[in-house]
């Protein structure tokens, strides 16, 4: 076994350990030593799990040595502290959960154990991953990598900081709105919201049961496919799960684009939410990049981004009001003010005014599926622009300024974000790629294509 | 944006909010009822977004659906794991399917209720079509 490489992927740990050219052990090592060294930058581990990550390094490398193959055996991740790990604080980056230690693993923590993933911690997230970034919690909100200053997105802030830094080679976020998709395009790594009800939930703090989601976040595509591998099945605790499409995510993105529909969204970010111009010259450059690899790039329309906005932000509000409304009557002062001002109005939504968003959602569902008729997949940008300074950002956002990630959401599809390219300032830019219901292995394909004909992930943050 | 007509959501009087508040049952202190007021601002925005003039047969979203009873051919089949090659097969097959139908008409249902639908089989999937068309 020899030294560790900087910088590795999933897909290249995993090629390594099998060949035991790389010893878990030492890359868990060499993991929590990068950890010690640059969190304290970032604030993307709440928990560091030393010594179970140790103990699990040593188990995977027993196992390779012993003849086991599996491509994730031994690869160093961490989780959202949403996900409860069993005997790990699991806080939801909240005062009303500091003391909760789980006695069970979240289904897809359980699925990625039983896989050989080593666990090196728990991740920031905004609180209950609706409230932040905040600075009114007991633990500070996660920084980008690429620029301290700057916001990571969320909610899976710790998440894609962790990846983007380098501390952990893939991380597992959750998406209610845009909490997987915001932080891959500000921290410039790729994460993949699934299609409802693919990857379990079960053991995940919910937020809005009827539009979150469970996902991986990875260096790369690929490494999302290959996470999303062990993570897709059907779970009967979990009342949205379905059995999904027997494939291999990871096998399935090496088929090339060629003659692959592409409708490109360009009312809603040039119409609906007016992007930077940066976000438009990326955008005609991810165009012309997946023209270059035989797709038939069209523009495409779906109903304005705020009617989508406004049956998520409804739905979210009613349904995380409901979940927190006892601890927001007895001790509402130990949230966030981020948290309250984004949850409390749901004390005043009407049944009638949730039921409309719900019935509306129904229209929309069946609006965006009429377009994947049309097209393989959707792309949009994720974002406005790169990653705006943490100081510029307002607790009431999401709602006086659209998310575009929502639609998605709302929508029941597939979507992933991918690096799109870089700012003249260094910053990155995400594209997001939608897929019809069932579409993954689609959007991962794309996503992986796009990620090696542009080259973005050479380029990694100087921390 | 699209032109359908919306009940607007009134507005709600400082005194009135503080009403509503109490019934929900909330001890909120200035500060955090100042913040609820700028809120729920925002809220009332959206809310006249989403389109309430329905037809009152349209489907209420909401919904849920029961395991089949017990004896029956669709409960063995619920309570029996399919052979792997056989889900396989069965998921592949129906998962297009399933796309073209939601794609074809609005759906009825929630994502959870549409991803049940993929499932269905067949026989069960015309049941349903007719019970529709009734």
């Amino acid at each position: 076994m020899t030294s560790i490489p900087p910088w590795l992927t999933v897909a290249e740990a995993g090629r390594l350990i099998a060949a035991k050219k790389l010893s878990p052990v030492e890359l868990a090592k060499a993991l929590l030593a990068r950890i010690k060294t640059v969190d304290p930058k970032i604030n993307a581990f709440l928990t560091i799990t030393e010594k179970p990550a140790m103990a699990a390094a040593r188990a995977a490398e027993r196992a390779v040595m012993a003849g086991t193959k599996h491509r994730l055996l031994g690869i160093p991740v961490a989780y959202k502290d949403i996900y409860e790990t069993a005997g790990v604080p699991t806080t939801a980056h909240s005062r009303i959960l500091q003391a909760n230690i789980p006695k069970h693993d979240a289904e897809a923590v359980r699925r990625l154990r039983e896989a050989g993933v080593v666990m090196l911690g728990k991740l920031a997230t905004h609180e209950f991953a609706i409230g932040g970034p905040a600075f009114d919690l007991p633990w500070p909100p996660a920084l980008n990598p690429w620029d301290t200053r700057r916001f990571t997105g969320g909610s899976s802030s710790g998440s894609g900081a962790a990846v983007a830094a380098g501390l952990a080679l893939g991380a597992l976020g959750s998406d209610t709105g845009g909490s997987i998709r915001l932080p891959a395009s500000f921290c410039g790594i790729a994460g993949l919201k699934p299609t409802p009800g693919l990857v379990s939930r079960r053991g995940v703090i919910p937020l809005a049961p009827s539009l979150d989601t469970a996902g991986p976040m990875a260096w790369t595509a690929e490494d999302c496919a290959i996470l999303l591998d062990a993570l897709a099945g059907h779970d009967p605790a979990d009342p949205a799960s379905v059995p999904g499409p027997s494939v291999s995510y990871a096998t399935a993105i090496a088929t090339p684009l060629k003659g692959l529909r592409v409708g490109v969204l360009r009312h809603v970010y040039e119409h609906d939410m007016p992007a930077a111009p940066e976000v438009h010259v990326a955008m005609n450059r991810a165009a012309a990049v997946l023209k270059s690899l035989g797709c038939r790039v069209e523009d495409a329309t779906l109903p304005p981004l705020q009617e989508y906005n406004a049956v998520g932000r409804v739905i979210i509000t009613s349904e995380a009001y409901a979940l927190h409304e006892a601890n927001l009557r007895t001790r509402p002062s130990d949230y966030s003010r981020a948290f309250r001002i984004r949850v409390l109005s749901g004390a005043l939504i009407r049944a009638a005014e949730y039921i409309a968003a719900q019935r509306r959602r129904t229209d929309l569902i069946a609006l965006t599926a009429k377009a994947f008729q049309r097209f393989d997949v959707l792309i949009s940008s994720p974002t406005l622009g790169a990653a705006p300074l943490l100081s510029e950002q307002r607790p009431d956002d999401g709602f006086a300024r659209p998310l575009l990630t929502t639609l998605a959401n709302v929508a029941a599809v597939p979507s992933m974000v991918v690096c799109a390219g870089f700012t003249a300032a260094g910053l990155p830019l995400g594209l997001e790629i939608m897929g019809p219901a069932w579409g993954d292995a689609t959007v991962l394909r794309v996503g992986h294509h796009f990620e090696r004909e542009t080259g973005t992930r050479d380029r990694r943050p100087t921390i | 944006m699209s032109g359908f007509s919306a009940a607007p959501t009134p507005p709600i009087s400082p005194a009135e909010m503080q009403v509503l508040v109490s019934r929900a049952g909330l001890t909120l202190n200035p500060g955090q009822m100042a913040d609820l007021v700028l809120a729920w601002r925002q809220m009332v925005g959206l809310l006249g977004l989403i389109p309430r003039d329905r037809p009152m047969l349209d489907d209420q979203a909401l919904v849920f659906r029961l395991p089949p009873p017990a004896g029956t051919r669709e409960s063995h089949a619920a309570g029996k794991p399919a052979s792997p090659k056989r889900a396989a097969k069965k998921s592949v097959a129906t998962a297009p399917r399933a796309a073209k139908k939601q794609a074809a008409a609005p759906s009825s249902a929630g994502p959870s209720r549409a991803a049940g639908k993929k499932a269905a089989s067949p026989k069960r999937a015309a049941a349903n079509k007719a019970r529709r068309r009734r």
